[in-house]
């Protein structure tokens, strides 16, 4: 199978409610998948799910071939899986330089007694660290603090910090959230140049704009559940999606209130 | 435009001086229920949160009931008369069905135990349920009771956001009308976020649609109806088709 | 049913358990009590919290100004208010003290009412003039500002009520006993029962407040969704206000009721209970009221058992006998916070601000190779008279004494300033270092010099001073093994129980130490390379510059070691850990990793520091260890700011006993008093306006300077002297004058020149943050919800 991420009845669930259920998801190697849903659909959960900061109740996660199962969010990351926050998240004392190094550098136990000696060291990732500024047009905000960034910049940096470790999946929890649409359409062209680099794309957003013009193949989230899958034009058409989006026509019962009380619960906003 | 009970003039508001919603022209008059549409991240709970004095407005002017609420405290806003219902509902989840109402009560004893009965008379489902906590409803009983909260304290400004979030439609559909009596028996004006935009059209006077922090369209429901294929194009980007 | 007779010895085996367990019961029912107080005071704690989603940490401060108050009304009718005559002059003040009855004891209600009116007034100052302001500042500094509050007190008190330690009266029953309690064969005081049942009602009436009253129900309902009650039209600020009073008059209550059953009052001991009582309160959640009374009284009879009746037990360790008693707090708090540690009430603020930015070390090589040698000249003595006359002794001890405190600010910066880790333990852990150290240089044990030294190996300084730091380190890192489950502010509850037990089970403990009455251990005279490097000077005075000289060293290789670590890969993930810790661990930084890393080396870092400062005095004793000590030398670290090196410096230089207090010392002899009192003040304060704190007073000094010193230039100097000209002629002139001359007995007229250019300058560097601060505000929100999204 050529799936670099692969859930399988994937099911979280915060005291009996269920905020995601049997999701089963593949992202292919070298390719944009989206994933898509009104608020309070789930898509968080799911991210924090993949990425170890919530618990699992059933169901797997691959990543690579190996089971995700009881690996920490950090180690994760350090073996490719990265993602982005919705909130951001940037370490606000550091320069940008630095929160991509932060990303970047592998450490030891012993590192600190490097660092009494001599903290400036060379430390082999900057190449790499130089590529993610570049890509995203930061450059020359390298030695900036966060803080005194514009929140298009700062979305950027957030991006740029994850590209820093050079993953082989990034996941991007709602990047264009707060962009104006330039800013946005642009974020999507910044896509397509990641992609070149071998690095695959996992995106959940709500701006349906972006996500229908760059993703290869998008699954729609709702309650919890997949409704729909396909490329963008299929979920375009779907009228599942459009009744998820839009509430047009009503449809069977569901689990009430499962994802609104999940969403309380894991703070996603 | 002195009658209008709320008029929100060429607002600009969002975070950190960032504005998220930019140069918004919103009126609401006794009475009307107005929809606030548009996709997510457009900007409407920030105007909403704005409108309560949450947040701080970047610039313009908001007018409740024919006075500017700028700078004053929300807490004081709200005892003028507005009521916001919140799109976490922001329910006290440790206290009873019974306490969360009561703290939506003002006035003397007598107008309290009438305008607890009114509230309660629009969402009878809440009726056996009132020794229950707050956190141990289901989503429909938590949103009917934010809903009841905010109507106990016989508002005339009514603020709704999101109703529908993480509710069934069918759930929706039976709490939409209530939005639509309230308006009729009380004389209050009613400001609704919704992303549920045929539902939302359907009890609303009037609508909104913002879009990337910019109003796209206005008009009546009825016109907004009629522009179906152009709302859709601002809800799933893209092309109108 | 029993199957015939049992056997004999059985019998007499069950009558012998069964006298025990009688006797296990009744010394149980004693500690009622005691549980009784810390239940009033827990419910304080919770009130607190309920209404301001701050742990209270001077609840135990008021409760024991309010005691006090309450003592001296009763006995001699002396009403005094919680502050100091502040004033410059001693014929116009601030009232304090008023003598109501000529010396005679009052009536009785009137002293209720009188010290609980106090109470209502420290409730709404506390309210108004701190945790007001600091409603939206980050959680460390609410933390703060509830030790800022502790600090206060604990110096209003020592200088109100000095070092007294009288005996209270009982206030319930006094002198009655139950003679043979219950058939349990031991006699109980009826005040222990009546301090019980006193708790058990006013949490009846506490509880029905909070579940009738409409103030009652708003303030559970704002704790548990703020945005939620201010959208229901309640201000926050009038229920926090409501809940201080409560807070306080139950703060008051305990104060007062406390009798006999807390022993003798002492200013620190009394404010030391707010350990049991928080151990109650985090039993019941931060929130439950009947589970918290129900947690202290529980505290109170597993206390009394331990230390009656399990003490004499045979299998019990002699040496854990003294501190038995306190450690049953300590534990009850880690365990808590150990298992449910997360599932506490947080409470979600509609705004927070963040931790001021730690700002990157510049030019740090520079600096070093310019102030080692200028504080070197400074400490041997410029040749002259002008500065120095009659200067020497105090000169070089406070000197020194600053150059100590700074290396002890520097473990505060690595900890609370680059990881967000507010611990409070660091004072334990110096002590620690002195105390191991202490025994490992010894070397025979009593003589006829001094009859109470400690015999041990004596190993030489260096070596014995390493295994000092070492245990330091150990004991640090076990304090730490909680903070990797325990979020900020929890932290400090369980780093200030841990200081405070520490302090009753080891430092304290004879058994332990092996300190018999209160004496210190000796430290010889340290040799480096055959030359005298010790304090002690040739005239018996520690003033030795070669001493301050070894300080200076050390402290700028730990300066030196502490920005390398902020420039470097460590320093990177410190801060991003106490940014974000979600984040951090996204970034493949290991969180709990880097957390006991930095506990680690800030252990290490208070080690040194308390090496240094036991080399200093020439001795150590359970006294300089005390958790009062640590928090002031907190309180001097944040004023400075918690954030930079030169914070650390700067704590250093105001510190008790530093440069500036000496110099301030000079001019008014009192000072030394005031010296809580103005770093509970400082820190408060800072909290409030500034939590960067003014380490900024160093910029306009050194901005100008591209190569500092070696190479400025007359063109340098000119602009930062045409920038402060004012300033310092202004500072000056004041200091020429002297400062306060209504108030000074003896003072150094060249000193007095400096130290009025010293607070010239600080007080502009305060006024300029609070111009930036208003700036800064006429700008909307600029640090409101993160989430952008609509």
């Amino acid at each position: 199978m050529s799936a670099l991420l692969e859930t399988n009845e994937l099911t979280v669930s915060y005291g009996g409610l269920h905020a995601n259920s049997n999701v089963n998801i593949k992202a292919e190697k070298g390719k944009l998948t989206g994933l898509i849903g009104p608020n309070g659909a789930g898509k968080t959960t799911f991210i924090d799910a993949i990425t170890g900061f919530t618990n699992v109740s059933s169901g797997r996660a691959e990543f690579d071939g190996n089971d995700l199962a009881g690996v920490l969010p950090s180690d994760r990351a350090k073996n490719g899986l990265v993602r982005t926050f919705q909130s951001l998240e940037l370490f606000e004392d550091l320069t940008v330089w630095d929160n991509l190094i932060v990303m970047a550098e592998q450490t030891k136990w012993w590192s600190f007694l490097a660092d009494i000696v001599k903290p400036n060291r060379v430390l082999g990732i900057e190449e790499q660290a130089e590529w993610a500024l570049n890509l995203l047009g930061l450059g020359e905000h390298r030695d900036k603090l966060t803080l005194d960034l514009s929140h298009g910049q700062r979305k950027l940096v957030s991006v740029a910090r994850a590209l820093a470790a050079k993953p082989s999946m990034l996941l991007l929890d709602e990047p264009a959230a707060g962009l104006d649409t330039v800013e946005s359409q642009q974020l999507g062209k910044h896509l397509r140049e990641i992609l070149k680099q071998d690095i695959s794309i996992f995106l959940i957003d709500h701006d349906m704009g972006l996500v229908l013009s760059v993703c290869d193949y998008i699954y729609v989230l709702d309650f919890g559940k997949i409704i729909a899958e396909g490329t963008p034009e299929e979920v375009r058409n779907n009228p599942e999606v459009k009744r998820a989006y839009l509430g047009e026509t009503a449809g069977e019962m569901q689990a009430e209130g499962g994802a609104a009380a999940a969403r309380t619960l894991s703070g996603e906003g | 435009m002195s009658e209008a009970l709320l008029n929100i003039v060429n607002l600009n508001a969002g975070y950190g001086g960032i504005p998220v919603v930019r140069e918004l022209n919103i009126h609401v008059n006794p009475g009307e229920v107005v929809a606030l549409l548009g996709p997510n991240g457009a900007g409407k709970t920030t105007t909403l949160l704005t409108i309560s004095g949450i947040l701080r407005p970047i610039a313009g002017d908001i007018q409740l009931l024919g006075s500017t609420t700028i700078g004053e405290r929300p807490e004081k806003i709200a005892r003028r008369g507005l009521a916001h219902v919140a799109e976490d509902r922001s329910l006290f989840f440790d206290l009873t069905v019974q306490e969360n109402l009561r703290l939506g009560l003002t006035g003397n004893r007598e107008t309290r135990s009438k305008s607890q009965e009114n509230a309660l008379d629009m969402f009878p489902a809440l009726r056996p349920l009132l020794d229950r906590r707050a956190g141990l409803l289901s989503g429909g009983e938590q949103q009917m009771l934010a809903m009841a909260r905010g109507l106990a304290s016989e508002p005339k400004m009514l603020l709704v956001d999101e109703m529908s979030l993480g509710l069934a439609p069918i759930i929706v559909e039976r709490m939409l009308p209530i939005v639509r009596r309230i308006a009729d028996d009380t004389g209050a004006g009613v400001l609704m976020v919704e992303q549920h935009v045929g539902l939302a059209l359907s009890v609303a006077d009037r609508g909104y649609v913002l879009a990337h922090g910019e109003l796209t369209m206005e008009g009546s429901a009825q016109q907004l109806r009629d522009n179906q294929s152009l709302l859709e194009a601002s809800y799933l980007g893209g092309e109108a088709h | 049913m029993l199957l015939g007779a049992p056997p004999p010895f059985l019998i007499s085996k069950i009558r012998e358990l069964r006298g025990e367990m009688k006797e296990a019961i009744a010394y149980s029912i004693m500690g009622l009590g005691s549980g009784g107080f810390y239940a009033l005071m827990a419910m304080g704690i919770v009130v607190a919290y309920k209404g301001s989603g701050v742990i209270n940490f001077s609840h135990g401060a008021i409760a024991m100004y309010v005691a006090f108050q309450f003592y001296n009304l009763r006995t001699e009718g002396v009403f005094r208010l919680p502050w100091f005559d502040i004033l410059p002059t001693s014929w116009l003040n601030l009232p304090v003290r008023f003598n109501l009855t000529d010396g005679q004891p009052m009536n009785f209600w009137l002293c209720v009412l009188l010290a609980l009116l106090t109470s209502v007034l420290i409730g709404a100052l506390i309210h108004y003039l701190v945790f007001k302001p600091l409603r939206n500042a980050a959680p460390l500094g609410k933390v703060i500002g509830a030790i800022g509050v502790m600090t206060y007190f604990l110096g209003v008190a020592s200088l109100q009520f000095g070092s007294t330690i009288p005996n209270p009266e009982a206030v319930l029953f006094k002198d009655v006993l139950f003679k043979n309690f219950l058939g349990l064969g031991l006699p109980v005081s009826v005040e222990a029962l009546a301090l019980a049942a006193s708790a058990i009602i006013v949490g009846a009436v506490l509880w029905a407040i909070f579940r009738y009253t409409r103030t009652g129900l708003a303030t559970r309902a704002a704790a548990g969704n703020e945005k939620g009650a201010v959208l229901l039209g309640y201000s926050p600020d009038k229920l926090a206000l409501f809940n201080w009073v409560l807070a306080a008059l139950l703060a008051g209550l305990a104060g007062i009721l406390a009798g006999t059953v807390t022993g003798s009052l002492s200013v620190g001991k009394f404010t030391a209970l707010i350990v049991p009582a928080l151990g109650a309160a985090l039993i019941g959640s931060m929130s439950s009221i009947p589970l918290a009374i129900a947690g202290a009284l529980l505290i109170g009879a597993l206390q009394t058992f331990t230390s009656t009746w399990m003490v004499g037990e045979s299998w019990f360790p002699s040496w854990l006998q003294s501190g038995a008693r306190d450690a049953i707090p300590l534990i009850i708090i880690v365990a808590v916070l150990f298992l449910k540690g997360k599932s506490l009430p947080i409470r979600g603020n509609i705004e927070e601000k963040r931790l001021p930015l730690a700002p990157y070390p510049k030019r740090v090589g520079k600096y070093v190779a310019i102030f080692v040698p200028l504080g070197f000249l400074f400490a041997a003595g410029l040749p002259g008279d002008f500065l120095w006359a009659g200067l020497t002794g105090n000169w070089g001890f406070s000197f020194t004494a600053s150059l100590v405190a700074a290396m002890f600010g520097l473990s505060f910066i690595i900890l609370a300033g680059y990881v967000g880790q507010i611990s409070l333990v660091q004072i334990s852990l110096a002590g620690t270092a002195a105390f191991v150290t202490a025994r490992f240089v010894a070397n025979e044990g009593p003589s006829a010099e001094n009859p109470f030294a400690v015999g041990g190996p004596h190993w030489p300084w260096p070596l014995a001073s390493l295994m000092g730091i070492i245990a330091a380190v150990v004991v640090g890192l076990i304090v730490a093994i909680p903070a990797l489950r325990i979020r900020g502010v929890q932290l400090a509850v369980v780093t200030i129980a841990a200081s405070i037990s520490m302090w009753t089970l080891f430092f304290d403990n004879p058994s332990a130490t092996k300190l018999q009455g209160g004496s210190a251990y000796e430290f010889g005279t340290p040799f480096f390379f055959g030359i005298d490097i010790g304090s002690t000077s040739s005239s018996g005075l520690t003033d030795n510059p070669k001493y301050t000289l070894f300080c200076l060293v050390v402290l700028a290789g730990l300066c030196v070691v502490v920005a390398n670590l902020r420039r470097g890969s460590t320093g990177r993930r410190f801060l991003a850990v106490r940014a974000n810790e979600r984040a951090a661990a996204s970034a493949g930084v290991n969180v709990p990793g880097t957390k006991f890393l930095a506990f680690g080396i800030a252990s290490a870092v208070a080690g040194v520091a308390g090496v240094m400062t036991a080399y200093q005095t020439g001795s150590t004793a359970a006294t300089n260890w005390e958790y009062g000590i640590g928090l002031s030398a907190l309180a001097f670290c944040y004023l400075g700011g918690i954030t930079s090196i030169n914070g650390a410096i700067l704590g250093g230089m105001i510190a008790g006993g530093g440069i500036v207090n000496t110099f301030g010392s000079f001019h008014s002899p009192g000072l030394y008093s005031y010296t809580a009192i103005l770093g509970g003040l400082g820190m408060i304060a800072t909290a409030i306006i500034h939590p960067a704190g003014q380490a900024s007073i160093f910029q306009p000094l050194m901005r100008h300077f591209g190569s500092w010193l070696l190479i400025a230039r007359g063109k340098e100097w000119g602009v930062v002297l045409k920038r402060l000209w004012p300033f310092l002629l202004g500072g000056g002139a004041w200091g020429a004058i002297g400062i306060n001359p209504w108030r000074t007995d003896s003072w150094n007229r060249g000193w007095a020149i400096v130290l009025g250019i010293f607070l010239v300058l600080f007080v502009r560097n305060i006024v300029n943050q609070v111009r930036a601060a208003k700036a800064a505000k006429a700008l909307p929100d600029t640090n409101s919800l993160q989430e952008v999204t609509a």
